[in-house]
């Protein structure tokens, strides 16, 4: 379970890190769940395919709107990529232990671990951990994380938001999804978006817009069933019993936490496929650095490398290792290597 | 019968719409060979630059995808029989939907449809309606007096979208506790319901996602401000990546039953044809059950503002006529209320009014006709309509098609010896056959496939039918769009990347930039170990499909042919064109609807 660490929120510069954070763990939780969607098979296990991949988009939208923030309040979004096995920034664990972030390949457990970062609160507890903040540092989920934030940003003047300062709209992409913050409205319209769609009302699993929400998504996968209306029951909603249909045997053997493996002793193709995935995703990510900061144009240069990098893994995890029964997927280890790299 | 009967589910939002925009030019492409505008020695790259120059002469967005979605849309209500509710469970429910924009003609804008494969509303394990697709959605009716104050390419207009989906095409409803939906799937039982239809309105489209772009209200402003949002996308695209430029409308619809004899493309209910004159108002349609008389405005009402305010046309009558165009009963009475806005959101434009049952046996047999109070006719019935079973029809150069045309009289189809005059029509009208129909109130014609082009053809029904001498007049007429694929002589070329590439790959090499997303077209490597996919993304049994390449389905089967031969065989080893022409000045006429068409498209 990741819980971030709550800290005094009472400074522009306290939020800037607290946003700085959030921006990280939603940047974090990409890799693994790219790893997860891209060592399906093309044509195999569509239906949680379908179920990661709305998810991950979710994330980089969340990313941006978390960006979008911070940039509105005069800040400085930085991206910094996580490395795997390794904890999210700012998770300290819900019992002082942070939860190391694993690259998985679809699987029970790395639907299980997915769970565990998306999972929500039941009991929204936001006005007790606030009244026990200057006692010391506290867990919380994302969700609560988020809620504190927004209930510091209620307290800014107007003058406090820097309007259309490096803004990511969806004029390109994510239509409907991203959208400038130029005041507390829209933060909190931001803030409401990003935990209702990672964890859902605390008594429902659906979001604002009445899809389902991360935890419970993932939760299909790894019960494969459909989560189902049940009218007139205590809880309202069932784990099936209709399957989801997913197929635990039809995917790549990939290998796990691929940052832990020496290639060196591979075939060149599978080198030659990690290379190329480590060149797109540090393009990927410096691009994306770069529309954050000031040029949002660049945003389609980032979705030119995530294309890239999507090719690029479909390559690496059909790329046989010196072990001809296992292949591998991306490091996801930040190479910068392109030129113009910003980090 | 139709989306007009109860039950039917109301929904709203918005629609994205990212087509690649540059083979809607003459000047660049060439709609009869199917191929890109090339001049010899032109290279892709050249090409493609040609493209972002174009941008400022309005080609919006080169770098496009096809791809259009709905975004922030829900059901928005249902209507079981008692009126518009909002209560029921199914109300709030994401509607999800996807779908390639592609025009049968290319350089006009009488043709869209959209290819896809799912349409979803609601979610699995909810309340949900799950359709998978029986055919694409089509275009009709498209209205361009809908909003005079949005003046930006097509901001003007707005449009009407149809499909239907079979019941045996693996139709869902999953009712749970919506009363509405337990509703449908009760009526869906009916022997005689083969499904359910779905229809929308698009409209209020915004370019560059920046309304004030369609401010005409200072014209040289408008100007500064649409070449400032041109020179920014071409600076994006200069910059590389990927630079899609969607546009966006607003959207309401709705799903009812389809049953046995209505047409699956456009409405097929009582057609009360938009009159010409002063007054903006789009074709209704219109269906009386018993006592009740619901209308269609979601096409009709324009919009005078770009808060999407309705026009106040006052009270509307519904009147019945007789032949002679003279009053035989007024079956009820509109208010501005029940077409405004907020009418207008709630009800998809959907109308009802109660009807004095000798008002109604009346209204049975006459023509109903929509009139202001200061007596200003705003559309009036045309009973007999002939309505295109393949509203857009593709073919190869040597192949001969009957296409069919149903005739409906009052939204209920006729029986034999309906004289149906069907014209070929372009810009203007050239040819004209007269059929008459058969015991099922069809006729049908041949459709030859003599060379590469696009044909339209016109449908007027009736003894003394008038075809109107502009051709197409998409609020009034009834047509069909028949796309003939060229044979361009490949079956004798060598199957050598050369001529792979420079015969067939580089159009959507050239025109197409978001295709190097996924595959590079000017890889011979690349395309060959993509062989297997490539064949079946491009088999033309697969033509219906949202993945379906070409997306603007212009292979022609020469061409197909040929890169079939290369990817069968072993593995490979390792300009200039026309300038864009400048928008020309608005016509000082009265522009024509296939000027208004292409118009939009800059030609």
């Amino acid at each position: 379970m990741i819980r971030l660490q709550a800290r005094p929120l009472e400074t522009l510069e306290d939020a800037y890190d607290l946003l700085q954070t959030a921006i990280g763990v939603e940047f974090g939780t990409l890799p693994p769940y790219l790893y997860a969607l891209f060592s399906i098979p093309p044509g195999k296990n569509p239906a949680a395919g379908a179920r990661i991949r709305s998810v991950m988009l979710q994330e980089m939208v969340h990313m941006c709107l978390a960006c979008n923030i911070l940039n509105a309040l005069g800040g400085s979004p930085k991206l910094t990529p996580p490395t795997y096995p390794g904890p999210l920034p700012g998770d300290i664990g819900p019992h002082g232990t942070p939860l190391d972030i694993h690259l998985l390949p679809l699987s029970r457990d790395a639907m299980k671990q997915a769970m565990n970062i998306e999972e929500p609160e039941k009991v929204p507890d936001f006005p007790i951990l606030q009244a026990s903040l200057a006692a010391g540092p506290q867990a919380m989920t994302i969700g609560q994380f988020y809620t504190m934030l927004d209930a510091y940003l209620a307290t800014l003047p107007p003058a406090a938001w820097h309007v259309d300062r490096n803004q990511i709209t969806d004029s390109q992409f994510f239509a409907g999804q991203i959208f400038a913050v130029n005041s507390y409205a829209d933060a909190n319209l931001a803030i409401t978006q990003i935990i209702s769609e990672g964890e859902g009302a605390p008594d429902n699993p659906l979001d604002f817009q009445n899809d389902i929400a991360h935890f419970y998504r993932f939760g299909e996968v790894f019960y494969d069933r459909v989560l189902t209306k049940a009218p007139g029951t205590e809880t309202g909603y069932t784990w099936g019993p209709e399957p989801l249909g997913v197929d635990w045997d039809a995917v790549y053997a990939a290998i796990s936490d691929p940052a832990e493996h020496d290639f060196s002793h591979d075939p060149p193709e599978a080198q030659a496929a990690q290379a190329a995935c480590d060149a797109a995703y540090a393009e990927m990510v410096d691009e994306l650095q770069r529309a954050i900061s000031g040029e949002p144009g660049r945003m389609g240069n980032a979705a030119q490398a995530m294309f890239d990098l999507r090719m690029a893994m479909l390559v690496a995890f059909r790329s046989p290792l010196a072990d001809p029964t296992k292949v591998s997927g991306p490091t996801f280890l930040y190479k910068p290597t392109t030129e113009g790299a910003v980090l | 019968m139709s989306v007009l009967e109860t039950p039917h589910i109301l929904f709203r939002g918005k629609v994205a719409w990212d087509p690649i925009t540059t083979n809607n030019y003459s000047t660049m492409y060439d709609e009869a060979t199917a191929s890109w505008a090339q001049i010899p020695a032109e290279t892709a790259q050249g090409f493609r630059d040609e493209a972002i120059a174009a941008v400022e002469n309005g080609n919006w967005n080169p770098g496009g995808t096809h791809r259009s979605s709905f975004f922030d849309t829900q059901i928005s209500g249902v209507d079981t029989g008692g009126g518009v509710a909002t209560v029921d469970p199914f109300v709030g429910a994401p509607v999800g939907f996807q779908g390639m924009l592609v025009d049968c003609e290319p350089y006009g804008a009488f043709s869209s449809q959209l290819f896809f494969d799912t349409l979803s509303l609601g979610i699995a394990g909810g309340c949900r309606i799950y359709a998978p697709r029986t055919t694409r959605f089509t275009a009709r009716y498209i209205n361009f007096r809908r909003n005079g104050a949005n003046r930006m390419i097509a901001g003007v207009a707005s449009v009407i979208w149809q499909t239907c989906f079979a019941k045996t095409d693996g139709l869902e409803i999953d009712a749970f506790d919506s009363p509405a939906l337990q509703a449908l799937a009760t009526a869906i039982e009916d022997p005689d319901v083969l499904g359910l239809t779905v229809r929308w309105n698009s409209y209020f489209t915004v370019y560059y996602d920046d309304p004030t772009l369609g401010d005409a209200s200072d014209p040289v402003k408008q100007k500064q401000r649409q070449a400032a949002s041109a020179a920014e996308l071409q600076a994006k695209l200069r910059g590389g990546g990927f630079q899609p430029n969607p546009a966006r409308s607003d959207v309401v619809g709705v799903v009812g039953l389809w049953r046995t004899g209505e047409p699956i493309h456009e409405p097929g209910d009582r057609a009360l044809l938009s009159s010409e004159g002063a007054t903006a108002f789009g074709t209704a349609f219109a269906r009386i059950d018993g006592d009740t008389l619901t209308l269609d405005l979601g096409n009709s009402v324009s919009e005078i503002d770009q808060a999407l305010t309705k026009q106040d046309l006052g009270p509307i009558d519904v009147v019945a006529l007789d032949s002679d165009g003279k009053d035989l009963a007024t079956l009820g009475s509109l208010t501005y209320a029940d077409y405004d806005q907020a009418a207008y959101e709630s009800a998809s434009g959907l109308v009802t009014l109660k009807l004095d049952p000798a008002a109604a046996k009346i209204a049975a047999d006459a023509d109903l006709c929509l009139r202001q109070g200061n007596g200003t006719v705003l559309a009036t019935e045309a009973a007999l309509r002939a309505v295109p079973l393949t509203p857009n029809l593709y073919l190869d150069q040597g192949d001969t098609t009957t296409a069919v045309a149903q005739v409906y009289s009052r939204g209920v189809p006729v029986g034999a010896g309906v004289p149906v005059t069907i014209a070929a029509s372009a810009s203007s009208v050239t040819v004209t056959s007269v059929s008459e129909t058969d015991a099922n109130g069809q006729v049908s014609f041949d459709v030859i496939g003599s060379q590469g082009q696009v044909n339209g053809f016109v449908f007027v029904p009736g003894a003394d039918a008038v075809v109107p001498v502009g051709g197409i007049d998409p609020q009034v007429t009834t047509y069909m769009y028949a796309r003939t694929l060229p044979d361009n002589g490949l079956d004798q070329a060598p199957a050598t990347w050369a001529n792979v590439y420079n015969q067939v790959l580089i159009n959507w090499y050239a025109m197409a930039p978001c295709m190097d997303n996924w595959l590079r077209l000017d890889d011979p490597a690349q395309v060959h170990a993509y062989g297997p996919m490539l064949k079946t993304l491009t088999d033309p049994a697969n033509f219906e499909m949202f993945r379906y390449m070409p997306v603007v389905r212009d292979m022609t089967a020469d061409s197909r042919r040929l890169l079939y031969r290369f990817l069968d065989g072993p593995a490979p080893g390792a300009m200039k064109v026309a300038a864009m022409a400048t928008l020309s000045a608005e016509p000082e006429h009265e522009p024509t609807n296939a000027e208004l068409s292409r118009a939009m498209r800059g030609n």
